[in-house]
C-alpha cells in the first residue's frame, strides 16, 4: 500500500496502545499506531471505518482516547506523556472530531448506496458474485467506475430520500452531568449538533457569524450552555451575551407566528366568543396592568419555562416540515408558470366551510358513506385528457376540413366499382399464404428451433454470466484508453492483464467441463 | 314469460323500498319529523319525543344528552317540523350557542335539514334562517372590517353610522359615513331578505352584493325570520337585549345549547368591578363632557335646550312604543323607570355632570380604605345618601341620562366613554335591585397584601335575575347541554319550573369511552391537588409519571387539564426541574396553554398539526379556560384526556363566598354541593371534550382519589357515570396503562357500520319495532 505518500496530519508520540509505547499518527484518510522503534503500523484504521472515539473524563489519570469501529471492535490509546498528555489527547480529539463526520457520511453513504444497488440488480449482483467474490477484481476496482455511473442517478435518488425528523428531546440527551469539581459536562455529538442548528437557525448564524474567527468550537459551545438563552429563564440575558440577540429572534418569530394567526378558524379562540363583556363587567377578577409588573420572579420565569416550550415545540415540528415544504413549493411556483396552474385552487372550497362540513358530519348516521375524496390538482388539463402529442401533430384540421374529407371518402364509396378482372388468382393467392405461414418456403430461417430451445437453461444463464463478466472486464480494458496516467499504465500492464486471463481460464474450464459432461 | 315479469317486479320494488330508506321520515308521537339521514340513533329519537312533549305543554325544559349523539340535529329537525305543522303555535326558534364556530355549525346543520325538505317535498322554501353575530364578524366596510378588536370595530362603525353623524353628513358631504348601512338604510327595509338558509358569510356576500350592511340587515331580519341563531348574550345580557332582542315574538322557543355555564354568564352580564384606573379614567370622562357642553353652551346652546324638553318627551314616547307590546323586560331599566320623568336634578346637563362628579368623588373615597368591607346595596345606597347627599332615584335614572347626553353631545367615539359608561350602569343596577347583589371592597389581592390595588366588586349571586325575563317571556325554554347533571340543580338556581327534565344515555355497540380514575402512584402516594398535598413533592411526580406513562402508550394527541393556571406553572416547571418534560420530549411534543388567546391558539393550531402528521403531541390545558369550554378534540386530536385533580373554583374568593351564602339562604343549596357540582360540571366537561361521536373512542383519566367518592362520582353525567366500573376506582399509574393499552388495542380495530346496526344506529323498520320502541323509552332517565 501507499500508505507512505499519504500525507500525515498530525504525529503524537508516546501514545500506549496495549502497554506498548509507540507514536500515532493521523492522517488524511486514516488513523494509524506504529511502535517505537519500528517502521511499520501495528494499527491502522480507516477513518470511514470509525463509528465514533471517546476519551476518559477529565479526572481520571489515565489519559485515553477511544475509537470504536463498525465492526464492533475497539481500540484504545493511551497518552502517557505526562506534561502534554491531555493537550495530545485533545488535539488529537479536536481533529477526530473534524475529520470523522466527513468520512462517517461518505462511507456510510457509499455503503448504502453499494448495498442498494446490489440488492435492486441481480445481473450486477450475479457479476458482483463472479468478479468479486472469485477474486477476479478486487472490490474497488469493481465499484470504481460503477459509482460514478451511477452518481446523476445517486443524487437524484438522495433527494426523493426522506428527511429525519428531529427528536423533540435533543436537548435532553445534552443533560449536563457534573465531573466532580465544580464543573459541568455537556455531551456533544453532530446530530444534536445539527439537531440544535436545524430547530434553532439563529444559533447557526451566530455560530457561522463567529466560530472560525471570534472563538473557536469549544468556546462557542461553552458560551451558549452558560448563555441564559439555553437556561430556562431567559429573561436577564445580559448584552455582553452573544445569545441575547438569538433570544430577540426567537422572541420575534413567536410573535410574528402569533400575529399571523392560525388559519383553522375552528381553534382561533380570539374570535371564539362572540360578545366578550366589556372591561369591567364580569365576575371573573380582571387582570390590571398593575398586576403583571408586581409578578414575583420565579412566576415570571414559569411562564418563560411555558412559552419556551410553545417556541421549541413549534420550532422542532417547523424544522422537520421545513424540507418537506421547500421542493413542493417550488413546483407549484414553477407550474404557476404554465399558466392555468391557479384555477385550479378555485374548486378547493375554503378551509373554514371544509372545516365546518368536517365537524356537524356524522359519517355513521349516514347510508352507504361516500368515500371522501381528493379532487384532482391538474396543473394542466389538457395533458391529462390527451396525453403526451407530438410536436408535430400540432397541426389539427379544421372541423370543416375533416367535414369535406369524409363527404370526398363517402363520395368515393358510392362510386366505387370493384375491377374484377384484375385481382389474383385464389390459386395463386393461397399459395402465397402457405409460403408466408410458418414452415412455408419463405419462413424457413424462422421456422428452426432456436437455440434457446435446444440448449437447457443452467448452461444458458451459466454461458450468460461468463459472457457479462468477460464483458465487464473488457469494458474495464477499454476505459483504461487512452493510457495518461501511470496507474492505468500499470493497471492495463499488470493485473488487467492477468484477469483477463483468469476470465479466459474460467471460460475455459467451463467450456472442457461441459465437453466432458457432454461425452 | 312470469319468471321474467317476477324480476322486474321485484326489481322495481326494491328501487321504491331504496328510495324511502333513503332519508328517514319519522312520526314522532303523530308529527312527521323530517329526518335528513339514512339512519337514526336511538337516542335522537328518545330526545325528540321528550322535546315534542315539551313543546306540547308550551313549558321549559332540561335536557341532557352526550355529545356525539347528534343533538343539534334532533333538535332543528323536530322544532322546524313542529313549526311546520303548527305555524300558529310556534312562530320563531331562537337558538342560543355560545361560539361563533358553534354558531355556524348550527347553522350548516340546519342547511343540510331545509335541503332536505326541499328535496323531499319538492315546495319552494319559504324558511328563513339566520346567524346573527357582533358586527367584527359580519362587517364588510373596507376599513372597519380590517380591525382587529371587536370594541374597534363597534366604535369605528358608531362613528360612521350614528345618527347625528349622518345628519352632519347631510349638510356637509364630506363627513365620512358608511355607504352600506346608507344603502341598507335607504332601500334595506322595504325588500325583504329572500327565504334561504343564512350563516355568516353568506350574509356577507349577500351584503355585498346588494351593497347593503349585513349587520344591519341581519338585526332587521331577525324580527321576522323564522330561525335565529346567535349567543347568549343577545338574550342574556340586558346591555345588548335591550338593542337586539325585545321585540322577538312571545310565542318563540328559544334554546340554549352548551348551557352547562349558563348560570355564568347571567350572573357576569350583571357584574361590574370598579378599580382606580376605572375611576381615573372616569375623571377624564367627566373633564371632557364638562369642556365639549361649556363649548357648546357658547355655540350652540338651544342644543343643549332642545335636549332637555326632548328628554321628558323622548321618554315619553318610549313609553308609548312600551305600552303597546309587551318588551322583554330590561333589567338596566325595569318599566317602573318609564312611568316617572327623568328627575329634575339631572335633567339638565351641568347638573348632571356634578351629579356624576359627587358621585365619583364618593366611590373614590370608598376605595381609599384598608380593610375589606361587604355590604348589600340598601347599606351602600344609605351611606351615600349620608355621606353627599345623593338619592336613590336620580341614581336609577343614570344610564338613561348619560346615553341622551352622548347622543346630544354627538360624540362619536363611544368606546373612549367606556369607563363613565360603566359607571352609570353601576349605579341604575345598585339602586334598582336591592336583593340578588353584593358590594365587596378590597384594598388589595390576597396574593399581594403589600400592594395596593383597590377593587370594588358590585357583583351579581342570583342568575335567576338576568334569565327571569327569558323564562317570562318565551312560551318555551330548552335548556340543553352534554353535561348538566346533577339535572335538579339547574331548575333551581335558576328559578323555573321545567315540564320535562330528562337525561339520556349513549347507547354504544362498543364501551368507546373509559373512565379511569387514578387514585396512588406506583408508590402508593395518594394523588390528589387537594390544597394541602398539592405542593407535595411526591404528588407532583406522580402526576409528572402518569403523564409520561401515558404518552407512551397513547397514540397521537393526548389533552391533560389543570385545575387552575397557576397550578398548572408550578407543576410544569417542577417537572422541568425533576427532567419529566424532557422524558415525555421523547414520545410527543408538548404544547402549553397560555393566558394569551393569541399564543394559544397557536400553540393549539400547532399540536393539531402534530396530531395530524404523527408526531403526537400533549396539550396541557386549564379547566375552566378557553380551551376547555370552546374547542373539540375530535378522534386523533384526542385520545385521551386527563384531568390532573378536581378543578374545584379558587374557593378563598369573597364573591364566591358570598355567592354561596346566598344560595344556601335562598335556595337551600348547600356549599359543599354547589362546589362539588361546580367543579364536576368542568372535570365533565373537560373529558367530554374527547369523545364526539359513536365513531370515536378516548380514554377519560381522572387523576384525583376523590373522584372515587360518591358524591363527587355522582355527579358526573350519567353517560360517563355507567361505565365507571368498581374495578377502575381506585388505580395505580400501572393498572391505569395495563388497562388503557387493553382498551386502545381494542378501539384500534375496525369498526363498521354493521357492527352498529340495531343496536346503536336504528334503521327505519328497526325503529318501528315493538321491543325497541320499548329499549328507547329506558334511555331517557326522568329526574
Amino acid at each position: 500500500m501507499a500508505s507512505l505518500s499519504e500525507e500525515v496530519l498530525l504525529v503524537v508520540k508516546r501514545v500506549r496502545q496495549r502497554k506498548q509505547d509507540g507514536t500515532l499518527y493521523l492522517m488524511a484518510e486514516r488513523i494509524a499506531w506504529g511502535p517505537e522503534g519500528k517502521d511499520r503500523f501495528t494499527v491502522s484504521h480507516l477513518y470511514a471505518d470509525i463509528r465514533c472515539q471517546k476519551i476518559s473524563p477529565d479526572g481520571k489519570a489515565k489519559i485515553q482516547l477511544q475509537l470504536v469501529l463498525h465492526t464492533g471492535e475497539s481500540t484504545t490509546f493511551h497518552f502517557s506523556n505526562e506534561s502534554t498528555a491531555l493537550k495530545d489527547r485533545d488535539v488529537a480529539k479536536e481533529l477526530l472530531q473534524q475529520l470523522l463526520p466527513k468520512f462517517k457520511k461518505k462511507a456510510n453513504k457509499e455503503l448504502e448506496e453499494k448495498n442498494r444497488m446490489l440488492q435492486e440488480d441481480p445481473v450486477l449482483f450475479q457479476l458482483y458474485k463472479d468478479l468479486v467474490v472469485s477474486q477476479v477484481i478486487s472490490a474497488e476496482e469493481f465499484w470504481a467506475n460503477r459509482l460514478s455511473l451511477n452518481s446523476v442517478e445517486h443524487s437524484l435518488s438522495n433527494n426523493n430520500k426522506q428527511e429525519v425528523g428531529i427528536s423533540a428531546a435533543f436537548l435532553a440527551d445534552i443533560r449536563p452531568q457534573t465531573d466532580g469539581c465544580n464543573g459541568l459536562r455537556y455531551n456533544l455529538t453532530t446530530d444534536i449538533i445539527e439537531s440544535i442548528f436545524r430547530t434553532y437557525p439563529t444559533v447557526k448564524q451566530k455560530y457561522a457569524e463567529n466560530v472560525p474567527h471570534n472563538m473557536t468550537e469549544k468556546e462557542f459551545w461553552t458560551r451558549f450552555f452558560q448563555s441564559h438563552y439555553f437556561h430556562r429563564d431567559r429573561i436577564n440575558t445580559g448584552l455582553q451575551d452573544i445569545f441575547s440577540e438569538c433570544a430577540k429572534e426567537d422572541e420575534k418569530g413567536l410573535k410574528s407566528m402569533v400575529t399571523q394567526g392560525v388559519k383553522n378558524p375552528m381553534v382561533d379562540l380570539l374570535s371564539l366568543e362572540d360578545k366578550t363583556l366589556d372591561e369591567g363587567y364580569g365576575t371573573a377578577t380582571v387582570p390590571t396592568t398593575s398586576n403583571s409588573s408586581n409578578k414575583s420572579l420565579r412566576e415570571n420565569s414559569n411562564s418563560a419555562i411555558i412559552k419556551r416550550f410553545n417556541h421549541h415545540s413549534a420550532m422542532v415540528l417547523a424544522a422537520g416540515l421545513r424540507k418537506a415544504e421547500a421542493p413542493s413549493d417550488q413546483a407549484s411556483e414553477t407550474s404557476s408558470t404554465d399558466g392555468n396552474s391557479r384555477d385550479s385552487d378555485l374548486f378547493q372550497p375554503p378551509l373554514k366551510k371544509v372545516k365546518l362540513q368536517e365537524a356537524i358530519e356524522y359519517d355513521d348516521l349516514q347510508g352507504d358513506s361516500v368515500r371522501k375524496t381528493i379532487s384532482l390538482n391538474l396543473k394542466k388539463s389538457d395533458r391529462y385528457s390527451h396525453g403526451p402529442i407530438p410536436l408535430q401533430s400540432q397541426h389539427y384540421s379544421t372541423s370543416q376540413d375533416i367535414i369535406n374529407s369524409i363527404s370526398i371518402i363517402q363520395h368515393e364509396m358510392r362510386s366505387y366499382k370493384p375491377r374484377l378482372t384484375q385481382v389474383m388468382s385464389s390459386s395463386a393467392a393461397s399459395s402465397a399464404i402457405t409460403a408466408l405461414s410458418p414452415g412455408g418456403v419463405l419462413m424457413q430461417g424462422g421456422g428452426q428451433q432456436t437455440i434457446n430451445q435446444l440448449v437447457p437453461t443452467d448452461v444458458q444463464s451459466e454461458l450468460k454470466h461468463l459472457y457479462t463478466a468477460a464483458g465487464e472486464l473488457l469494458r474495464h480494458f477499454w476505459s483504461c484508453f487512452p493510457v495518461s496516467t501511470p496507474f492505468l499504465e500499470e493497471k492495463l500492464t499488470g493485473h488487467l492483464e492477468e484477469m483477463l486471463q483468469a476470465a479466459y481460464n474460467k471460460f475455459q474450464a467451463w467450456q472442457t467441463r461441459r465437453m466432458m459432461r457432454k461425452t | 314469460m312470469i319468471p321474467k315479469l317476477c324480476y322486474f317486479l321485484k326489481l322495481l320494488v326494491f328501487i321504491i323500498l331504496n328510495n324511502l330508506i333513503l332519508k328517514l321520515k319519522l312520526n314522532i308521537d303523530g308529527l312527521l319529523v323530517y329526518f335528513p339521514y339514512d339512519y337514526i340513533y336511538p337516542e335522537q329519537y328518545s330526545y325528540m319525543l321528550e322535546l315534542k312533549r315539551t313543546l306540547d305543554a308550551k313549558g321549559h325544559g332540561v335536557l341532557e344528552m352526550p355529545s356525539g349523539t347528534g343533538k343539534t340535529i334532533s333538535l332543528l329537525s323536530l322544532i322546524v317540523a313542529y313549526q311546520k305543522a303548527y305555524p300558529l303555535e310556534v312562530t320563531k326558534l331562537v337558538y342560543c350557542s355560545r361560539t361563533v364556530p358553534e354558531i355556524e355549525k348550527v347553522v350548516e346543520e340546519l342547511r343540510k335539514l331545509m335541503d332536505y325538505y326541499t328535496k323531499q317535498t319538492e315546495a319552494k322554501n319559504d324558511f328563513l334562517a339566520l346567524a346573527l353575530s357582533s358586527r367584527k364578524n359580519l362587517c364588510i366596510h373596507p376599513e372597519v372590517s380590517a380591525l382587529r378588536f371587536g370594541k374597534e370595530v363597534d366604535g369605528k362603525c358608531h362613528s360612521l353610522t350614528a345618527s347625528y353623524i349622518r345628519a352632519q353628513h347631510h349638510s356637509n358631504p364630506s363627513q365620512p359615513v358608511c355607504q352600506f348601512y346608507e344603502e341598507f338604510d335607504a332601500v334595506g327595509r322595504q325588500v325583504p331578505i329572500p327565504p334561504g338558509i343564512y350563516n355568516l358569510d353568506d350574509l356577507k356576500d349577500f351584503g355585498r352584493r346588494k351593497g347593503w350592511c349585513p349587520y344591519f340587515l341581519a338585526r332587521y331580519a331577525i324580527l321576522h325570520a323564522n330561525i335565529v341563531v346567535y349567543s347568549y348574550h343577545y338574550l342574556l345580557d340586558p346591555k345588548i337585549a335591550d338593542l337586539v332582542s325585545k321585540e322577538l315574538a312571545k310565542k318563540s322557543v328559544v334554546v340554549f345549547d352548551e348551557a352547562h355555564n349558563i348560570d355564568n354568564v347571567c350572573i357576569d352580564s350583571m357584574s361590574v368591578n370598579i378599580t382606580r384606573r376605572t375611576l381615573d379614567r372616569c375623571q377624564t370622562n367627566v373633564e371632557t363632557l364638562q369642556n365639549t357642553i361649556s363649548r357648546i353652551k357658547e355655540t350652540d346652546a338651544a342644543k343643549l335646550r332642545e335636549e332637555y324638553s326632548r328628554l321628558v318627551e323622548g321618554l315619553k314616547e318610549a313609553n308609548v312604543a312600551r305600552e303597546t307590546d309587551m318588551y322583554l323586560s330590561n333589567p338596566v331599566l325595569p318599566d317602573e323607570i318609564l312611568q316617572e320623568a327623568v328627575p329634575g336634578s339631572i335633567r339638565t346637563a351641568e347638573h348632571f355632570v356634578g351629579f356624576m362628579k359627587r358621585f365619583l368623588e364618593y366611590l373614590k373615597a370608598r376605595l381609599r380604605i384598608h380593610h375589606v368591607v361587604q355590604e348589600s346595596a340598601p347599606q351602600f345606597l344609605k351611606d351615600i345618601y349620608e355621606k353627599v347627599c345623593i338619592d336613590r332615584k336620580p341614581l336609577r335614572f343614570c344610564a338613561e341620562r348619560l346615553r341622551s347626553l352622548l347622543r346630544t353631545l354627538e360624540i362619536a367615539d363611544i368606546a373612549d366613554f367606556s369607563a363613565i359608561t360603566l359607571i352609570s350602569h353601576f349605579a341604575t343596577l345598585v339602586s334598582t335591585y336591592s336583593k340578588g347583589f353584593t358590594i365587596i371592597i378590597e384594598p388589595f389581592e390576597d396574593r399581594t397584601p403589600t400592594i395596593a390595588n383597590p377593587v370594588l366588586h358590585f357583583s351579581c349571586m342570583d342568575p335567576s335575575i338576568a334569565i327571569k325575563p327569558v323564562f317570562g317571556r318565551f312560551q318555551s325554554v330548552i335548556i340543553t347541554s352534554g353535561t348538566l347533571s346533577p339535572l335538579d340543580i339547574y331548575p333551581r338556581i335558576l328559578d323555573f319550573r321545567p315540564v320535562t327534565v330528562a337525561s339520556f344515555t349513549m347507547t354504544l355497540a362498543r364501551t368507546c369511552l373509559c373512565p379511569l380514575i387514578v387514585g396512588r402512584g406506583n408508590d402508593q402516594v395518594a394523588m390528589t391537588s387537594k390544597f394541602e398535598t398539592r405542593e407535595d413533592f411526591a404528588v407532583i411526580r406522580n402526576y409528572g409519571n402518569l403523564l409520561l406513562e401515558m404518552s407512551a402508550i397513547v397514540p397521537d394527541g393526548i389533552v391533560a387539564f389543570f385545575t387552575s393556571y397557576i397550578y398548572m406553572e408550578n407543576i410544569v416547571a417542577s417537572w422541568y426541574e425533576q427532567g419529566i418534560l424532557e422524558n415525555i420530549q421523547r414520545n410527543k411534543l408538548i404544547f402549553i396553554e397560555t393566558q394569551d388567546a393569541a399564543e394559544t391558539s397557536m400553540a393549539l393550531e400547532k399540536y393539531q398539526e402534530a396530531c395530524e402528521n404523527g408526531r403526537g403531541a400533549i396539550l396541557l390545558s386549564v379547566a375552566r379556560g378557553k380551551v376547555s369550554e370552546g374547542i373539540d378534540f375530535v378522534h386523533h386530536y384526542g385520545r385521551a384526556v386527563i384531568m390532573f385533580g378536581v378543578p374545584y373554583v379558587y374557593t378563598q374568593s369573597r364573591i364566591l363566598k358570598a355567592r354561596l351564602e346566598y344560595l344556601r339562604d335562598q335556595f337551600q343549596i348547600r356549599e359543599n354541593d354547589f362546589l362539588t357540582f361546580d367543579a364536576m360540571r368542568h372535570a365533565a366537561q373537560c373529558v367530554g371534550r374527547a369523545i364526539r361521536g359513536k365513531t370515536d373512542y378516548g380514554l377519560m383519566i381522572f387523576a384525583d382519589k376523590r373522584y372515587a367518592r360518591a358524591d363527587k362520582r355522582g355527579k358526573l353525567p350519567r353517560w360517563i357515570q355507567e361505565h365507571l366500573t368498581d374495578g377502575s376506582l381506585n388505580l395505580t399509574i400501572d393498572e391505569t396503562v395495563q388497562l388503557g393499552k387493553h382498551f386502545l388495542r381494542q378501539m384500534a380495530q375496525p369498526f363498521r357500520q354493521e357492527d352498529q346496526l340495531g343496536l346503536s344506529l336504528l334503521t327505519l323498520e328497526q325503529l318501528q319495532s315493538e321491543d325497541m320502541l320499548q329499549k328507547i323509552a329506558q334511555i331517557a332517565q326522568q329526574a
